[in-house]
């Protein structure tokens, strides 16, 4: 392959990776990305729901980084329910009474990061549980009020 | 929705005379009660498996009320309309201080106020009528040890301004005739003690029926049904199926859903906490750990 070749090949290729990316940016609406954020903090509770539950051992490294995930991905909810996020498609399992009480939700969501980043700097198993307790009630605290029941 | 309200007002069109009189409600007299020594620890323990208090709450904006305490007024939203559950706490005027045993097991099991009124199904008489006298009473009991509070009771607001006092004396009576049936709780001989006090628990004081099995055309349970999930009573989603919950992956087996039971979301089981379910996982938490299993154990072995 000539180097004139490789540019042009190279060029299209950063074309074609650049408009993909617009593309799932593009096409990606808000209630997709929340959903992908639930599904990366659901993915990050079941590492410490298995230490919590005993079934896998305590390991500082997986606590910090299943901690810091969660925080991360909390952090961005409060962006990612506009007022016009109501409704889908795709279907949403938000309830209306989020955009009726934004300001209590907004708190649920940062106590739940803040939860996530107490449980990030947890190295002590002795600290675990009190700190999982935390995290899951916030998570509980959030999905009582604001999420219909799905199935 | 729009199928109740055509129901109730099929209902409060059938009041006719002849309803009238049949519609009557039929209490159960003193005498029918068997002596009883009751029990003040297991009335506490029914008591929370029961839920009383998620719905004997104070009103969410009475910031001043003991939120322990099942004083009343919490809003609730059913497809019946607004509903304002009452005090229940032993208050002799405004609660139920001065109800006798009777006039405590009609309620409870009957859904028959002491003034004669039918109460809106939406106070789960339905199970409770399934629980034994004995349990009733003890929660009788129970609630006669709460500290007593003055808080007034609020009527139902029924949709479409739908009057209040004649379906409620007799009109729900014509409902009970097709959608009620006070038979006691009938154990398995089959089954063990365990899964035996686990469907007792469910069917009974934990009124789960009341959410998770559909209702047929009369807003009756549909006990063919039972368990089988359906659309949520406050119309917000659906109230997932209990059956086959070990085939369809939902649990592994009864004690990781007894382990579910007792600390929900906080062990990451995040189907603990929609629709109502943050409650029941609460009171849930409570029972001691033999009752949770027992649950549990009923609950997996439904096909």
């Amino acid at each position: 392959m000539n180097s004139r070749l490789a540019t042009v090949s190279r060029t299209l290729g950063l074309g074609f990776a650049a408009v993909a990316l617009s593309a799932t940016v593009a096409f990606a609406g808000p209630i997709e990305d929340r959903q992908q954020a639930m599904k990366n903090v659901g993915k990050a509770m079941g590492q410490l729901a298995a230490i919590a539950k005993k079934e896998a051992a305590f390991d500082a490294a997986v606590v910090k980084s299943a901690g810091d995930t969660i925080a991360e991905n909390v952090k961005t909810f409060k962006a990612l329910f506009p007022e016009d996020s109501k409704d889908g498609p795709p279907e949403t399992w938000a309830k209306a009474e989020i955009w009726g009480n934004m300001d209590d939700f907004n708190k649920k969501a940062d106590e739940s990061e803040a939860a996530a980043m107490a449980m990030a700097a947890v190295t002590e198993e002795a600290n675990f549980m009190p700190a999982m307790g935390a995290l899951g009630g916030s998570c509980k605290a959030c999905h009582e009020n604001y999420r219909r029941p799905k199935e | 929705m729009k199928r109740t309200i055509a129901a109730l007002i099929m209902l409060a069109g059938a009041t006719g005379a002849t309803g009238w009189i049949v519609a009557a409600p039929d209490p159960r007299p003193a005498d029918s009660l068997a002596a009883h020594q009751p029990d003040i620890e297991n009335g506490k323990r029914l008591y929370t498996a029961s839920g009383c208090l998620s719905c004997h709450l104070p009103a969410k904006d009475d910031t001043a009320a003991d939120r322990s305490l099942p004083s009343g007024g919490h809003e609730l939203h059913t497809p019946a309309g607004t509903l304002y559950p009452p005090n229940i706490t032993p208050d002799p005027e405004t609660g139920i201080g001065g109800w006798t045993d009777i006039q405590f097991v009609n309620a409870v099991k009957l859904g028959i106020s002491p003034e004669g009124e039918h109460f809106l199904p939406a106070f789960p008489y339905s199970s409770y009528t399934h629980m034994s006298d004995a349990d009733v009473l003890d929660i009788k009991a129970y609630i006669d040890t709460l500290a007593p509070v003055k808080a007034a009771n609020k009527a139902p607001a029924l949709p479409l301004g739908l009057p209040v006092e004649p379906i409620m004396r007799r009109g729900l009576g014509i409902w009970k005739m097709a959608a009620f049936e006070p038979t006691p709780f009938q154990p398995d001989p089959s089954k063990d003690e365990v899964w035996n006090r686990g469907a007792y628990l469910v069917t009974g004081p934990g009124h789960c029926g009341e959410c998770h099995t559909p209702r047929n055309l009369v807003m009756a349970m549909d006990t063919s049904r039972w368990l089988a999930g359906g659309p949520h009573p406050e119309g917000i989603g659906n109230v997932p199926s209990l059956r086959g919950l070990k085939e369809r992956g939902r649990y592994k087996d009864a004690n990781d859903l007894a382990t579910a039971l007792e600390f929900g979301e906080t062990l990451g089981y995040d189907k603990m906490s929609s629709g109502g379910m943050a409650a029941v996982q609460t009171n849930m938490s409570k029972l001691p750990a033999e009752d949770r299993l027992a649950i549990a154990t009923y609950l997996m072995n439904l096909d």
